[in-house]
């Protein structure tokens, strides 16, 4: 279970962090919902212990990633915000390289490497310098090196923007097929079909703090509107006018 | 097999020694420097031991035929060609009283007109005047003893000339820059994978995923290190190798210096570049952790560069003799090397001690840059 407590940050004048608090449980897709600076980047990057928050901690199944940010690291997979690959090595070294730094080296490697590879269906490009693959490949492989030490929890920054409606497809059947296996999964979106289709919770973040909550139904009832899209602008909105 | 710094720094291998830029870089600093200082020797030794004629303006020869032929024959002839362009005629004038003066024993004139300040034309001044020299003194010779006298009595010592200086210092300022070419190639060497592996990696956007694996900052930043120090260690024993190879096919006996260096020298060599070649990447990393593109790190990293060339050129030229010099990073290992080069005999406590010292350095400077990639202001630009 991934849980956030309270979190504040602070960047010089913005905050980005203002009190911020969920959990995404096992066994289910998460969604942090969210207008551009709205604070999810900065919130994922406290989880993976990259940030330091001014106050309030981020727990990985009970671990402060503030305080054991290595321990914490071990048990997430990450789909960052931007992933480069790197051009001159296979996709398969790549993925064992990932697989390496978390501990699983040599034959375990190497099998925790081919099953990633065969899940993500990519065994026919896994010997291939990843110069010149393209967008959805390069997904794929961003992909296998965050599951390939089976992580507890999945943590996705922006995961389907700029993929194309396969690869969408195949990312969300490997949410799906995570989920079924009682993975935690968190992933930060600025598009609502995706919320939408996939997840179980919603949290809907605004100018740093939990805005609204719930279930994709439940958000759509305490706003009184039959899509999320609505209901989303009028959570904002709302909270917005709250504010000024 | 599962050490972090291990395991990054068999990835950053790999990568590097994929990257053509990165293995053309290491090798054409060590194959490309040692030749083209071979044939700015091979000029300057030319040049040195020059034995062709000096040709210049002879005006009055039909005077002097006996001193024209004497001056001949040690190849100063009479200029044919047009003197070219830049360059200072020297015009050698013979009195028209020169029979006359010679016969009555009086002085006879003869004016060399030259830049004298040209030190191109130096040799070629000083050799008209030796040679005219001794033509008086055999003339002198020649009266004294017409005259009954032992040409000795005016000759009352003897100062034997041994022209060393010359020699001696251009042999320095050719040992001086072997060395300090053989020092810089660890720097030049690892150059390219430490931009590939730092700002590279943060152009590529693959820093920040990185450093959000179960990994210490500065397990990652020791891997990388290690990975660009093999380059540069690649780099230092290609030139430590090829440097007297080519330096075979220079004519340095002409200028009066041997080069050799037998096998046990150059393993000493290698060894003394081990730990500076940690030390050139820690200080490549530092830089270009902080730049934010591949071209950033160039720039900051050609400023760089300048720093161990100054160090050692500073040493050379100021005539440092301080004996910190010997223990510190850098300056340690060049005085080391000059021993070996000039076959001193050498200081192994300062030796181990500077080596030491190096290996501490590189190790704070990695240390510190771990620190730094912990730092979000360093990583996202905060």
């Amino acid at each position: 279970m991934i849980e956030v407590k309270d979190l504040r940050k602070q960047f010089g004048k913005v905050t980005a962090l203002d009190g911020l608090s969920f959990s995404a449980p096992e066994g289910q897709i998460t969604g942090l919902l969210g207008p551009n600076g709205a604070g999810k980047t900065t919130c994922l990057r406290t989880i993976y212990g990259l940030l330091k928050p001014d106050s309030g901690q981020a727990f990985i199944d009970g671990i402060d990633a503030g305080q054991q940010p290595l321990e914490a690291r071990r048990n997430i997979g990450i789909f960052p915000d931007k992933f480069g690959l790197y051009e001159r090595l296979t996709a398969r070294e790549q993925v064992a390289y990932f697989a390496a730094l978390h501990g699983l080296a040599g034959e375990a490697g190497d099998q925790a490497t081919e099953a990633a590879l065969q899940r993500l269906d990519m065994l026919e490009i896994a010997d291939r310098r990843a110069t010149g693959f393209s967008q959805g490949q390069r997904m794929k492989v961003a992909l296998a090196q965050a599951i390939v030490h089976s992580p507890k929890h999945l943590i996705l920054d922006e995961p389907s923007r700029g993929l194309d409606v396969m690869s969408t497809r195949i990312l969300r059947d490997l949410l799906r097929e995570l989920r079924a296996q009682g993975t935690s999964i968190l992933f930060s979106s600025h598009v609502m079909q995706e919320v939408a289709a996939l997840c179980d919770q919603v949290v809907v973040v605004a100018k740093g703090k939990v805005a609204a909550q719930g279930t994709t139904q439940e958000l759509c009832e305490l706003t009184g509107e039959t899509a999320l899209e609505e209901a989303f602008v009028k959570i904002i909105g709302t909270d917005e006018g709250i504010a000024a | 097999m599962t050490n972090p710094v291990k395991i990054v720094w068999r990835k950053e291998l790999r990568d590097a020694i994929r990257d053509k830029r990165s293995v053309m870089a290491a090798m054409s600093y060590a194959f490309f420097g040692p030749l083209l200082m071979a044939v700015a020797f091979y000029v300057m030794i030319s040049q040195l031991t020059d034995p062709s004629d000096v040709e210049i303006d002879i005006q009055g020869a039909e005077h002097a035929p006996a001193l024209i032929e004497h001056l001949n024959s040690n190849g100063i002839v009479k200029r044919e060609k047009a003197w070219a362009a830049g360059q200072q005629p020297i015009t050698l004038e013979i009195d028209a009283s020169w029979a006359d003066d010679l016969a009555m024993a009086m002085p006879a004139k003869v004016t060399l007109t030259a830049d004298f300040s040209a030190t191109k034309q130096r040799g070629d001044i000083n050799r008209i005047e030796r040679a005219i020299e001794a033509y008086g003194s055999q003339i002198a010779y020649i009266r004294l003893q017409m005259r009954g006298l032992d040409p000795r009595v005016v000759k009352p010592i003897d100062l034997v000339k041994h022209d060393t200086a010359t020699k001696g210092s251009r042999a320095a300022i050719l040992m001086g820059s072997v060395l300090i070419f053989i020092l810089l190639s660890v720097f030049f060497s690892g150059m390219n994978v430490a931009i590939d592996i730092s700002a590279g990696e943060r152009e590529r956007n693959s820093l920040e995923l990185l450093l959000s694996q179960p990994l210490n900052a500065h397990q990652l930043v020791l891997g990388k290190a290690l990975a660009a120090s093999c380059f540069a260690i690649f780099g230092g024993v290609l030139s430590v190798v090829l440097i007297p190879i080519i330096f075979r096919f220079l004519p340095l006996h002409n200028i009066g210096i041997s080069l050799s260096l037998d096998w046990t020298m150059m393993v000493l060599i290698v060894l003394m570049l081990v730990p500076l070649a940690l030390f050139a990447t820690s200080l490549q990393l530092f830089v270009s952790f902080r730049a934010k593109s591949f071209k950033e790190a160039q720039t900051y990293i050609s400023f760089l560069l300048m720093l161990p060339m100054l160090a050692v050129f500073g040493v050379e030229f100021a005539r440092l003799k301080n004996p910190v010099l010997y223990y510190l990073p850098l300056t340690g290992q060049h005085q080391a090397l000059l021993d070996i080069i000039k076959g001193e005999s050498l200081h192994w406590l300062p030796m181990g001690i500077s080596a030491l010292a190096t290996l501490l350095v590189s190790w704070l400077l990695i240390r510190f840059i771990g620190r730094m990639l912990a730092s979000e202001k360093v990583v996202f630009g905060l």
